[in-house]
Order: structure tokens, then sequence, then C-alpha cells
């Protein structure tokens, strides 16, 4: 019995050492990682509404979609507090996994840029989704019509030339694009003009 | 042991990678490019010299029935540690090495060095000892991840070492590749280091 | 030395020798190597050329290196060297075949040991490697003819389902007028050289009958439109199922030596063919089905060794 105790002692001692050591660290880092974490999360929506001076995460009504699903929504507001446009973070389904698209609509209706969040499509193919020859294509693409995906030939004003040997990614992508065009259309189109 | 042999037989006669042949979860994982092999080699060599030093310290009063236990509390708030501060202050190295990082507790090297050499040992030589595996895990990674970072997306610390008409081969960096790599390595090292009777 | 040898039996002497059964092999290749430089031009016999130089220097570096005798006259690297090219599209780099003759010597024939002794076929691994290195130029297809346009392969068609676009008819699927790899693209001059190669008895018609046909059985009752709508017939004559069947499945070192053995090889190839055809992510599987089923070879053959003669069957 004794010796039961001693051994639960010795390892009660340890772990609360451990406990308090990474109570310790946690309590110096915590503030840091936040902030670090606000602050990408915030690159990312300004590479993809660049006119946006504030954001203001809001409420996602209706999501459902087979293909794709609107996680994050943001209002982007210029110094005037006038709103610019949205951001969207889609969740979609990609060659090899979970893929984040992130997606900025302007108020005067046109895609403002893309930007991949996190993936794990194949290096060197679907990969190169994250490559800017791929997303600038989206910028100013107009939330009239769906986009396409096309794989040769000359482009038309609402197509995109396909990755080369990632067809599927492609279309993933452009999928997420569509979606937060399609919430845009139905749910927010015409609320920048009441202010 | 005098330390300095302590040192380079973590480094050559024990290297973790090409001659114990363990730890390889890592190994396979991260070596995509010579920057996570280097980061990920040195975060295990920090995990490694702080849990050989505390266990040294402790072997006295760690009970030989609760060791493990022990050994993978200490190991494991050490990770924690790392991958607090890593998040912190190196975001980038942080993005590419996250998900290993909760990996290094249950890498075998770590708790192999705990077993076979701090618990028998005084703590500046247990210290080394971390060294020494820890520098010979990370320059096994750093070496892989160089060949198959040149080979397989043209560059070398994200630095442009090949010609633009090279075409990279994209197995490199898939998990293929690294199969590939270690076994042509681990082959070719043992052919020219192993004495044949 | 006059020593008289007493070895085990069997006592049979025969002159097939492996420089014959290869030769045989390589003649039986020709038709179709002629049909893919009929069709594609003169760059698929540029990349033959080269494919079957590398893969001769390779072997005879790789024999000098573990210094064995150097048996490049054997003609197994020729025919290594063959299949490689012909499974490439004929519009690749021309340093392309020399990796892949390359990878399929160094690595997975001589590096295992040498003939007889690799547990993949060569120009198979080889071909798996390269489309895992080089996936864009492994699958840029051009339309026979001189102006070399680019096309989608009658299994690219057949997988987007957009079928109504082009896809060839059954007939020119057949001869081979139609995208696809440089050996593979004509089923008819594959067919001629298989029928060689059964006449003289280097194969046996168990492996490539029974795969052929469990991929046409499956391809029909699996089709895209509900049971029974596939077409199992057109699915046998394109993609590298034929050159599959009939040369590389049959392949002695990686494929099962007993007939009943060699029946399982070549239903296993088929329903893995079909999966990866009807719903995996690439169009085509044949390359996969077999290296798959070469690695589980030895089991294979131990499973369905027949017991030696007198044995009593345990625990009766």
């Amino acid at each position: 019995m004794s010796e039961t105790w001693t051994l639960g002692l010795k390892l009660l001692i340890i772990t609360a050492v451990a406990g308090f050591i990474l109570g310790f660290t946690n309590y110096l880092t915590e503030q840091p990682i936040i902030e670090q974490r606000i602050q990408a999360d915030m690159e990312a929506r300004l590479a993809v509404l660049p006119s946006a001076e504030e954001f203001e995460e809001m409420q996602i009504e209706d999501i459902a979609d087979e293909k794709a699903e609107i996680i994050e929504l943001y209002t982007g507001t210029d110094a005037a507090n006038k709103i610019v446009g949205y951001t969207f973070k889609v969740l979609t389904k990609g060659f090899g996994g979970d893929m984040e698209v992130i997606v900025g609509i302007s108020s005067d209706g046109q895609v403002d840029g893309i930007r991949i969040g996190n993936h794990s499509e194949t290096p060197g193919l679907g990969a190169n989704a994250s490559d800017e020859k791929f997303t600038e294509q989206f910028v100013g693409k107009s939330v009239d019509g769906p986009i396409e995906v096309r794989k040769t030939g000359s482009l038309n004003e609402n197509e995109v030339q396909a990755l080369t040997g990632a067809t599927i990614t492609s279309e993933c992508v452009s999928d997420a694009v569509n979606l937060a065009i399609d919430y845009y259309n139905e749910t927010l189109i015409g609320r920048g003009m009441d202010n | 042991m005098k330390l300095r042999e302590v040192f380079t037989n973590g480094i050559f006669k024990e290297n973790p990678v090409f001659k114990l042949v363990i730890g390889m979860c890592p190994t396979i994982a991260v070596t995509t490019a010579a920057i996570n092999g280097i980061g990920m080699g040195l975060a295990t060599t920090f995990v490694l010299i702080c849990s050989n030093l505390v266990i040294s310290l402790l072997k006295d009063f760690i009970p030989e029935k609760i060791r493990i236990p022990s050994y993978i509390v200490i190991i494991a708030t050490f990770v924690t540690m790392v991958g607090m501060i890593m998040e912190a202050y190196l975001p980038e190295l942080y993005d590419n090495l996250g998900i290993f990082i909760p990996l290094i507790v249950v890498n075998c090297i770590i708790l192999a060095r705990a077993e076979t050499f701090a618990s028998k040992n005084p703590p500046i030589p247990s210290m080394v000892d971390g060294l020494g595996i820890g520098l010979g895990f990370t320059l096994s990674l750093t070496i892989l991840g160089s060949i198959r970072e040149i080979l397989g997306s043209g560059t070398w610390f994200n630095m442009q070492v090949m010609s633009d008409s090279y075409e990279p081969a994209l197995i490199m960096i898939l998990p293929a590749g690294a199969f590939i790599t270690l076994g042509i390595l681990t082959g070719l090292i043992n052919r020219f280091t192993t004495k044949v009777d | 030395m006059n020593q008289l040898i007493v070895s085990s039996s069997p006592h049979i002497n025969s002159d097939e020798t492996i420089a014959k059964i290869m030769r045989d092999v390589v003649i039986a290749l020709i038709p179709a190597g002629v049909a893919g430089v009929y069709f594609f031009g003169a760059r698929a016999l540029l990349i033959i050329v080269v494919s079957v130089v590398s893969a001769i220097l390779t072997e005879w570096a790789m024999q000098k290196l573990y210094k064995k005798p150097v048996t490049v006259d054997d003609w197994s690297a020729v025919i290594t060297g063959i299949l490689v090219a012909y499974n490439m599209p004929p519009t690749v780099p021309l340093w392309l075949p020399v990796i892949g003759s390359v990878i399929a010597i160094a690595i997975i024939k001589q590096a295992f040991g040498g003939l007889g002794q690799n547990f993949m076929n060569p120009a198979l691994g080889a071909r798996a490697i390269l489309l895992a290195c080089w996936p864009v130029h492994m699958t840029t297809w051009v339309a026979p003819g001189p102006d070399a346009v680019s096309t989608a392969t009658p299994l690219e068609i057949l997988k987007s389902g957009n079928i109504q676009n082009g896809l060839p008819t059954l007939w020119e699927a057949f001869i081979g007028n139609i995208g696809g790899c440089i050996g593979e693209t004509s089923a008819l001059a594959l067919i001629i050289g298989a029928v060689y190669l059964l006449y003289r008895g280097v194969i046996n018609w168990r492996i490539p009958i029974s795969y052929l046909g469990t991929v046409a059985l499956f391809t029909w009752i699996f089709g895209k439109n509900g049971f029974f709508t596939g077409n199992g017939i057109y699915n046998l004559f394109v993609g590298g199922l034929i050159l599959g069947a009939f040369y590389m499945a049959t392949d002695y070192a990686t494929s099962p030596v007993t007939p009943k053995g060699q029946l399982i090889m070549g239903f296993g190839c088929g329903i893995i063919t079909s999966i990866i055809r009807i719903y995996g992510g690439y169009p085509g599987g044949v390359t996969y089905a077999i290296l798959i089923m070469n690695i589980v070879t030895p089991l294979i053959d131990r499973y369905t060794m027949p017991s030696i003669y007198g044995e009593v069957e345990e625990n009766v």
C-alpha cells in the first residue's frame, strides 16, 4: 500500500510541475498567438478585398450547397464606413481533401480576388491553385453568371483556364467562388447602397 | 566514454535515421524541403536536450515502475512548449511544421535516449548525448530534405538552384519520393561505412 | 575436368534459352511499333530507339558496377526498353524515355538482383514513377496524323461521360487510329504479335484471356447509366489493356507459375483495372492493376502450389 502511495505521489508531483510550467508558457505565448492568427486572417481578407479598411464578421444565413460551404463571412468597409464588399471563407472538397478558398466580392458586383487557404492538394499539380497565375484569373469576373472552368481553347468572358493536370482542383475552386457569388446575389446584393 | 565520443556517436555511429532507423514518421513526412528538415531537426534536438537533462537529474527520484509515464509527461511538456513558442514567434515555420510538432512526443528517438542513456548517465553527458543525436537527426533530415527539394522543386532553401529548363520530378516531394530517397541513401551510406568481413 | 554431375530431376533437356524466348517477344512487339510509327510519325520511332539504347547501356553499366557477367545479349533489356517507350505518349521530350529506362533497369531490375529477381514489371514500375514525376508530359495526348493536334484518349472521353463529343468508333479503336501511348494504340497489331507468342508457346492463354474477359464483363455490368449498360467490348480495345494483358502481365518473373494462380492473376488484374476505369480518379488502370498483382504474385503461388505427390494432408 505504501509503495502505491509513493508512486502516485511522485507521479502527481511530476505532472503538477509539468502542468505549472505549461500554464506559465501558455500565459506568455497566448497573446502573441492570438495576434498572429488575427493578423494572418486580416492579411488574407485584405488580399482579396484591398479597398477595405476594416472588416466586421456577419451572420451567415442558409449555407446549403452540395459542393461547398461558407464558413466565414465578413463585411469590408472603407475609411468613410461605407461598405465596399464582402469576404467569404468557403470550405470545399478538393482532390486531396478539404480546401479553403477565400473569396472577395466588391459591392459593384465583381470578384475582387481569391486566395487558397489550407488545403491538401497534390504538390506540383493541384497545389498550383495557390499560384497567382491561377487565382488572378478570377479577378474582375462579374457576379452575373457562374464562372466556368475550361481545359483547352480560348476563354470566354466568364471562363478561367484549368490548371494543367488538375481539372478537379480547378473545378473545386470555381465551385467555391460560385457559391460565394450565389450567396452575394441572393442575400447581400444592394446592401451596400443603403449606406 | 569521453564527452567528444558521446557527441560524435549520435551523429555517425548511431545516427538515428541511417543507422538506428528510428523516428521514421517525421523523417518521411517533413522532408519535402531542406528548411523543413532543419526546423524539425532543431525542434527535436531542443526537446531531446531538455528531456535528457531533466530525466538525468530526476533519475533517482523517478521510481523504476512509473518511469515510462514520467518520461512521457516530461517529453510532452517540452514538446508542447516548443509548439507554443514556435506558433507565437516563428509563425511561418509553424505553418509548415505545426501538425508534426505534437508527433515529437511519440518520436521514439526521444524515449529511446531517455531509456538507454539519460536514465543511466549524469546530466552533462546526457545533454551532450541529446545534442549529438539531435544534430545527427537534423543532419539526416536536412540531407534528405535537400535532395528531395532540389530534385522535386528545383530549389534549395527556397533559392532557385536548377536552371529554368529543369522540370522537377514531382514524386520526390510526394511520400513515395521520401521512401525511394531514404532507401537509396541508407544503402549507399551502409555500403561505404560497413566493413564486410 | 571430367566430373559427372547428377542433379535432381527433372532431366528434360530443352533448347529453350532465355535469349530465344526474349527474341520471340521482341519479334511479337514489332507490329505494334510499326503501327505506332505509322500513326504518330518518326518521333515515335526516335523515342523507341532512345529508350532501347538507354536500357541496354544501363544494363551494361549496372552489371559492370555489380561486377556481374554482362548479359545484354539476352534481349531482356531490349524488351524493357521497348515497353518503356510503348507506354509513353509520342509527344514526350526525349530525356523522358532515358530516365524511364534507367529507372526500369537500374532500380527496379538490377538493384533487386537482375533478370528473374525483380518483384514487379520493370517497364510498368518505371511508367508509374514517371507518371508521378511528370504527369503533364505523361498525359498529353495527340491525335494520329502529321499535325499532332492535342486530343483526349477514348478512356478520358468515356470517363468524362461526354461520349457524343468525338468518341472514336470501335473500328478506329481496334486498328489504332486513336490518341494514346505509342505501343498501345493499335489493338490489331498487338493481337498479331500475341498470336505469334501463343503459337510459339512463349506465353499461355490463361492470364491474358482471364484478364480481358474480366474487364469486358465488369465494364459491361457496371456501366455509367446503370447495370448492363457499359460497352465491355469497346473497353477491351482502348487504353493499355491489350498491351498489358499479353506482354506485361505475362512476365515470367512477376506472374504466378501455377495454372490456377495464372487465372487468379488475370482475374485480379481485370477487377482492379475495371474498378479504376469505372470509379477511379485516373481514366486508365492497367499499370496499377498489373503492378498490384505483381506484388501479390508470391502469395498466389504459395496458395495455389499443388501438393507434392504422396503428401498427406494434415489434420485428416
